[in-house]
C-alpha cells in the first residue's frame, strides 16, 4: 500500500514539471495558500498541475514524510522539492527561480 | 488560537535567542505571519530553516491551535 503510493508520488513528480500537492482543484481551491501558489506560478506562463491530496489522507501522509515538511501546498519543480512560495518568493527575488523553471522546461 | 507570546515561546525553545515577529493575519489568532531572524540559520537552506520552524511548532499546528503560518526566516545581516 505504502509503496503504491509512493511510486504514484514519484510517477506523479516525473510527470509534471511544476506540480503542486494542495487543497482542492484548479477550478476549486480549497485553501488560500494553494490559491496563492497558483497565482504565483501564473505569472510565469509554464504549465503546472495541481493534484488535490484532500481526499487522500494516507497520500498526504507518505507526501509529509517524503519532504520532511508538515504543510500544504508542497511544490515539486523538475522532479525536486522546493517547500511553498514562502520558499519560492525569495528564491524568485533573488533571481534564481527563473534559471529553474528554464532549465525544466528547455525540452519542451 | 493561541497568543503571540505562547506562539514565540515555542519558537524560541527551538531557536534560542531568535528575534520573532508575528502577525495575526485573519483577526482570529489561528493564521499568522511569522518573521524569525537567528543566526542559527547560517549555512542552512531556506527548506531547511522553514523545517526548523515548522518543528517548532509542531505540537501548535497538530493540536489545531495554530491552523497556517506563512514564514520568513533570516540572518541577522538580512540573507
Amino acid at each position: 500500500m505504502a509503496d503504491r503510493i509512493m511510486q504514484e508520488i514519484e510517477d506523479e513528480i516525473k510527470k509534471h514539471k511544476i506540480l503542486i500537492y494542495g487543497k482542492g482543484t484548479k477550478a476549486m481551491p480549497m485553501c488560500g495558500f494553494t490559491r496563492e501558489t497558483m497565482q504565483f506560478f501564473d505569472r510565469f506562463g509554464y504549465p503546472y498541475e495541481i493534484i488535490d491530496v484532500l481526499p487522500n489522507p494516507a497520500k498526504r501522509e507518505a507526501l509529509t514524510k517524503m519532504t520532511n515538511w508538515p504543510t500544504l501546498p508542497k511544490v515539486f519543480i523538475n522532479g525536486q522539492f522546493y517547500g511553498d512560495t514562502d520558499v519560492l518568493e525569495p528564491m524568485e527575488k533573488k533571481g534564481e527561480l527563473e534559471p529553474l523553471l528554464k532549465e525544466a522546461f528547455k525540452n519542451g | 488560537m493561541i497568543t503571540t507570546d505562547t506562539l514565540t515561546d515555542y519558537i524560541r525553545r527551538a531557536i534560542p535567542g531568535a528575534a520573532v515577529s508575528v502577525t495575526d493575519r485573519t483577526g482570529t489568532m489561528d493564521h499568522f505571519s511569522i518573521r524569525v531572524v537567528s543566526d542559527l540559520f547560517k549555512g542552512r537552506n531556506l527548506l531547511d530553516r522553514h523545517r526548523l520552524i515548522y518543528n517548532a511548532l509542531d505540537q501548535p499546528m497538530k493540536d489545531g491551535r495554530i491552523h497556517a503560518v506563512e514564514i520568513k526566516a533570516e540572518t541577522t545581516d538580512g540573507s
